[in-house]
């Protein structure tokens, strides 16, 4: 594999894992994962441990930097409202998130009003748990927002195109499978980071951080993380679309050095015929993808100090 | 249960009958109700009819030897009606016929189905909504084994290839009502046989019954909750044991504005559905997010049901306040759900 000045792995400054020889490893359910999101019935697994390092790193990344912020404003825990001020800079996954703690709000009522014992145990808990996570995203955005654009996201109803194409991508999938296939289809898209919590933690690792993350703020990354694996699976996809050349591609003849790198020559051929051979995602398309989501193109994107400063563009947010 | 099967046979006669009937009936007349329907075309409506009265002053013979008398007030009051209104329904019976065809509403039928409910107070009337195809049964304890297979239906309802054929049963009723008395929790709580109280985590007693299985919440304002019933008159029944437990403590309770809140049923398709697609084209009503929960949520508007539909076929229906709307939701969503199955 290519580990060149290009990969973006080796600047990494946190330690990705695979030298430590980490006990906990999520590389199985991330082959499950992947095949929900859109990929093909069994995902490599050398693509799955290049996936788990990319997230670690990134998770890592973001709890110090939740971290700061939270020592920032005097706090003894990592809570929602350091992972949300982070994000608050790219309004469609600030949606995303908001929508995804509302909705986890939503099924515990439901939930609720179904099983009576949950129902008296939501009641002896004393406090009243109705909507929490929608209650401390509104209080903090409240206080945060200046120009009231963060505010308008509560009420705001535009679909979320990103999560549109992967509900179509599913429904495309689906169409095919038979009744099986179907049944493990959706078992895998059950998985979560959320379910396997103890282990999340563990893989985690914030032994190192000072301050912790509370209960919250760990929903809150098992869902970065699952955004993380979802937004790279879908920029591996199209990378490997655009390496397929297509006829009337006025574009063909130009594609880029560092693209070049990553093919190799039986790959090529095989795409030119029209159908890659393998399903799968391949490692170098995660490269690819992280690559060009890290490389900021644009006129001014060498003087973009903000973008310097991260080392990293998160792809969760 | 064998209650379940009679409300299954009217919903297959409704379905299977639906061409017969000529003229659209009337919001008021459609009540599909064991007791109240009329059968004009029937070969022997009044031999099915008076077994039916034989089934109903039974039934409800037997829930007043259930001991209430020591509740005042409104109740007693119900209890005449009920005797008024039986002797009532024996003359209206040949009557009857005529004025369905004419399309008259019939307060008498509405009042039967107050009596065999025996449900005072307004609350009753929830039960006999449009559409409310079995508002009466007093006891489950009796199921009715009635020949409905020719019952006419009152309300024009989809074709027989698209009547499910399934009914979804009841799991939980939540329902609240009042005892109009301020309550010592802690004297309730000391002389109560499985009750709890726990005044640091939650202001309330929880009291259990197991006949019928049930949960009752009584705070110190009077205000009680029950969950856990299976059926209206279950629910309705739990709550007058609960008060009457209350009462005999020493409490002047009553049993003032008994409602029900939630009704919750369930039922399975038998087949598997692919959620992605509905999760698609029914955007604005669902919700699935399997990482979370595996179930779709979906807020159907009219009724106002959230139904949890799984990929193995089951659907939960809650959020209704009478049964006709879980019955209304599930034929609403069974065409749809057939258009997603896995095959």
């Amino acid at each position: 594999m290519n580990n060149t000045a290009a990969s973006p792995m080796s600047t990494a400054t946190s330690s990705s894992g695979r030298s430590t020889g980490k006990s906990v490893s999520f590389a199985a359910e991330l082959q499950s994962m992947m095949f929900s999101l859109g990929d093909s019935r069994r995902p490599l697994h050398e693509t799955a441990v290049l996936v788990e390092d990319v997230v670690h790193t990134q998770l890592i990344n973001l709890l110090q930097q939740a971290a700061e912020v939270s020592q920032l404003r005097g706090a003894r825990v990592i809570s929602a409202e350091d992972l949300l001020f982070l994000i608050r800079k790219d309004k469609k996954k600030l949606r995303r998130l908001l929508k995804y703690m509302f909705f986890r709000d939503y099924k515990s009522k439901i939930v609720k009003g179904i099983d009576e014992d949950d129902l008296l145990e939501d009641k002896l808990s004393g406090s009243n748990n109705a909507n929490k996570r929608q209650k401390i995203a509104q209080d903090f955005l409240n206080s945060i927002d200046q120009t009231g654009e963060l505010l308008a996201m509560f009420e705001d109803d535009e679909i979320d195109e990103v999560k549109q194409e992967r509900m179509e991508r599913a429904e495309r999938q689906t169409r095919i499978m038979d009744s099986a296939q179907y049944a493990e289809f959706c078992e895998s898209r059950q998985l979560s980071f959320s379910k396997k919590a103890s282990k999340f933690r563990d893989w985690l690792d914030c032994s190192s951080l000072e301050i912790k993350p509370n209960v919250v703020a760990m929903e809150i990354l098992a869902y970065l993380a699952y955004e993380t694996v979802a937004q790279l699976v879908d920029l591996a996809l199209l990378v490997r679309q655009d390496m397929v050349t297509k006829a009337g591609d006025p574009f063909s003849h130009a594609i880029s050095a560092t693209f070049i790198q990553y093919h190799s020559s039986a790959e090529s051929t095989a795409a030119c015929g029209g159908e890659a051979h393998s399903d799968a995602i391949q490692p170098c398309h995660i490269r690819e993808a992280v690559r060009r989501y890290s490389h900021k193109i644009g006129p001014l994107s060498p003087f973009t100090s903000a973008y310097r400063r991260n080392g990293m563009a998160f792809l969760a947010c | 249960m064998e209650g379940e099967e009679t409300y299954l046979e009217l919903f297959l006669a409704r379905c299977a009958a639906q061409d017969d009937l000529a003229p659209p009936r009337s919001p008021l007349l459609s009540p599909i109700v064991p007791y109240d329907v009329y059968i004009p075309n029937s070969s022997n409506p009044e031999t099915t009819f008076n077994s039916q009265l034989e089934e109903v002053t039974e039934t409800s013979g037997n829930f007043s030897s259930v001991d209430l008398s020591f509740l005042p007030d409104e109740l007693t009051q119900e209890d005449k009606d009920q005797t008024l209104i039986r002797s009532k329904h024996e003359t209206e019976e040949n009557c009857k016929t005529k004025s369905w065809q004419s399309g008259l509403p019939l307060p008498s039928q509405q009042d039967v189905g107050l009596a065999l409910n025996s449900s005072g107070g307004s609350n009753s009337h929830s039960h006999l909504h449009p559409g409310d195809a079995d508002s009466a049964q007093p006891s489950p304890e009796k199921p009715l084994s009635l020949p409905l297979a020719s019952i006419t239906p009152m309300t024009p309802v989809t074709p027989v290839s698209e009547c499910s054929g399934i009914v979804p049963q009841l799991q939980n009723i939540v329902s609240t009502v009042n005892l109009a008395c301020k309550l010592d929790l802690k004297k309730i709580a000391l002389h109560a046989k499985n009750a709890e109280y726990n005044p640091k985590r939650f202001a309330a007693v929880i009291m259990r019954i197991r006949e019928p299985r049930t949960t009752a919440l009584i705070f110190s304002s009077g205000k009680m909750v029950c969950t856990g019933a299976k059926s209206e008159e279950l629910s309705r029944l739990a709550a007058r044991k609960y008060a009457r437990v209350v009462q005999k403590l020493g409490f002047p309770a009553r049993f003032l504005d008994f409602k029900i809140q939630n009704m919750v049923g369930s039922c399975d398709v038998r087949f598997p559905i692919r959620l992605e697609g509905l999760v698609l084209t029914h955007q604005q009503f669902s919700s699935y997010e399997p990482e979370l929960f595996p179930g779709l949520i979906y807020r159907m508007v009219k009724p106002r049901i959230v139904l949890l539909i799984f990929v193995s076929g089951k659907v939960v229906l809650t959020g209704a306040k009478e049964r006709s709307e879980i019955y209304e939701a599930f034929e609403n969503i069974y065409p749809i759900l057939k258009g997603f199955k896995k095959t």
